[in-house]
């Protein structure tokens, strides 16, 4: 059964590119456009093995609380952190989130899912 | 034993006294011939002047202030001697001899005792001497020639002026400490300016002067110089100082430099002070790097955007020269919308702008078929190189299969603010006349590129009506993140 991953990207290409890079890695790929939309997908779905979150999002909250949010409620959801801007440092995110800088290399994506435990 | 004048002792011994108008000395009024032998015995310069002929008398160390005119001004006239300086001369020599004594500290005089012109100081008594029936017989000077002193003040004096000057002009704050308690001294204009303009500071201890420092340790610290001679050196350090406009604390940001002052001997005798208010540039240098590291963002989530760009291009190219010529055509666009959002000025484009570009790329001037309409409204950085692609893939798609592809065809490109609180971005993109119009078979990268909306914008939606009659394209998003700087 294929993983389920939770994308959250307010740019629209950027999210659309991604989608299309996990789903051909094999991922089921859900997407949302900020963190206020992303919530509601996580509280309605039965559970995602991973989420990827931008961190500058227009809406409620920025990538680094919907982190801390997702990660209360499904301690075993896997947290990737995308962004643009430098590592927020270790403290900042919750406990085993991974972080992957933009622009996203394939190479990259491949290994910040192995590391986060998502592929093999 | 050597006497004290040799030159003039043996001048006044030899001088043939009978000839002069003094007669023999033998003649001589007791008071002179006492003065004599109290001049002639003394170490400090000394003249008398004798007589109605004012004869002139001095010992060694006056002859030394005559220059070339010694030894023949000895038993001369007080006239002669001084002729070039008479105007100055006479009337203090008139005095003397009517009676009335002066004494100066510092006289100046432009002589010219050795053949050239030269400036002389001196400080000097006249005194006049008179008889037991108070008749004044003549007058008794003695003097110092000080013009060495006074060029050494005067030097001093300049170079004491030209280190103000460099303290005044340097651009820190510098302020001179006098002993064990700090006393200012001097304080610059940089460094009146860093504690608040106008504070009597002058002749006063810090403590008293700037007592706010007192509590934050910085008297510890002169102390600890003064007593040690060692320097204090501190940068980036904050300090709160009473410099409002009515003496209100601020926290300022300085770099501070205490240096010990030493006497001749070597003994710290002051503090040197130099401070440099670095709050403005601290401000500054964190306002470049948050601007640094924002550029650096963008320029990131701009790598990303071309990166999706280039990624979804490829992805459904039917062929290497279409896939080329889209992607060169589409990085076109979003540097043709860079520039405009360069020339609106910070961060922000205007809607109107981007949508005449668009048609300077795809309508014809000679057959006009765009018709646009709407506000002029602000766009953000983000918003603006997503709606130029937009625009740009809806061109493109109507010049290959929509209305544009006919001589017929018409666009209208329309905008507005809407909703019911005003708070929606709604553009309407309505092709007519062109031919009829079916649903494409398969979503190519240029739909795909449509539908992936506005970034940076809450609540953004592409929608794509089909309709038979042409395409309608509706784009809306949140009015506020639209207009935005990200």
């Amino acid at each position: 059964m294929p993983k389920s991953l939770l994308l959250v990207e307010d740019d629209g290409l950027i999210r659309m590119d991604l989608a299309d890079a996990l789903s051909d890695m094999g991922f089921d790929v859900a997407e949302a456009a900020n963190a206020d939309e992303a919530l509601n997908i996580f509280r309605g779905s039965l559970e995602f093995d991973g989420i990827l979150t931008d961190i500058d999002m227009p809406g409620s909250m920025n990538g680094i609380a919907l982190a801390h949010q997702i990660a209360s409620q499904d301690a075993q959801c896997r947290i990737i952190i995308i962004s643009g801007r430098y590592h927020p440092g270790q403290g900042k995110l919750p406990d085993g989130a991974s972080f992957l800088g933009k622009p996203v290399s394939q190479q990259a994506l491949e290994a910040v899912l192995k590391e986060a435990g998502l592929s093999s | 034993m050597q006497l004290p004048n040799p030159d003039c002792g043996r001048l006044f011994r030899d001088h043939n006294w009978q000839k002069s108008q003094l007669g023999p000395v033998e003649t001589w009024a007791v008071e002179l011939r006492t003065l004599v032998n109290v001049m002639l015995g003394s170490l400090q310069p000394m003249l008398i002047v004798w007589g109605p002929s004012q004869t002139t008398l001095y010992n060694d160390g006056y002859a030394e202030m005559c220059g070339s005119r010694h030894p023949s001004a000895f038993g001369g006239s007080f006239k002669s001697l001084w002729h070039d300086i008479w105007d100055q001369v006479e009337p203090i020599i008139s005095a003397a001899f009517a009676g009335q004594g002066t004494a100066m500290d510092d006289i100046e005089f432009l002589m010219h005792r050795n053949g050239y012109p030269e400036e002389t100081h001196f400080a000097f008594s006249y005194t006049p001497v008179r008889d037991p029936w108070g008749t004044v017989l003549g007058m008794f000077c003695a003097c110092t020639e000080i013009t060495t002193q006074v060029a050494m003040r005067r030097a001093e004096k300049t170079q004491r002026d030209r280190m103000l000057q460099v303290f005044e002009l340097s651009p820190g704050g510098i302020a001179m400490l006098v002993g064990q308690n700090h006393v200012f001294e001097y304080a610059n204009e940089e460094y009146h300016s860093i504690i608040g303009v106008g504070r009597e500071i002058i002749g006063r201890t810090v403590r008293e002067a700037v007592s706010e420092v007192v509590r934050q340790g910085f008297i510890d610290r002169l102390d600890a110089v003064y007593n040690t001679g060692e320097p204090f050196v501190a940068k980036n350090l904050s300090i709160e100082l009473n410099r409002g406009a009515d003496g209100e604390k601020q926290t300022r940001i300085i770099d501070l430099v205490y240096q010990a002052m030493r006497d001749n001997g070597g003994c710290v005798n002051g503090v040197l002070v130099q401070a440099r208010d670095v709050t403005d540039l601290r401000a500054e240098e964190e306002r470049q790097e948050l601007l640094s590291h924002e550029l650096g963002h963008r320029l990131k989530n701009q790598l990303a955007m071309f990166q999706a760009i280039a990624s979804q291009t490829l992805r459904n190219a039917h062929d290497l020269p279409a896939a080329r010529k889209s992607l060169s055509d589409r990085i076109g666009v979003l540097s043709a919308a860079h520039d405009t959002i360069l020339e609106s000025g910070r961060g922000s484009s205007k809607v109107r702008r981007l949508v005449k570009q668009m048609i300077s790329l795809h309508d014809d001037p000679e057959n006009p078929r765009f018709s646009i309409c709407g506000p002029e409204l602000k766009v953000g950085s983000r918003p603006s190189l997503s709606l130029s692609l937009i625009l740009h893939e809806l061109a493109t798609n109507a010049l290959k299969y929509g209305a544009l592809s006919t001589s017929e065809g018409a666009v209208k490109v329309a905008w507005k603010v809407s909703g019911p609180n005003n708070d929606r971005f709604e553009m309407t993109w309505e092709e007519s006349n062109g031919p009829a119009v079916t649903l494409p078979r398969e979503r190519g990268s240029g739909t795909r590129l449509i539908a992936a909306g506005l970034n940076g914008t809450l609540d953004s939606k592409v929608e794509l009506d089909f309709a038979s009659t042409g395409l309608r394209c509706l784009i809306t998003s949140d009015l506020e993140t639209f207009q935005k700087e990200h």
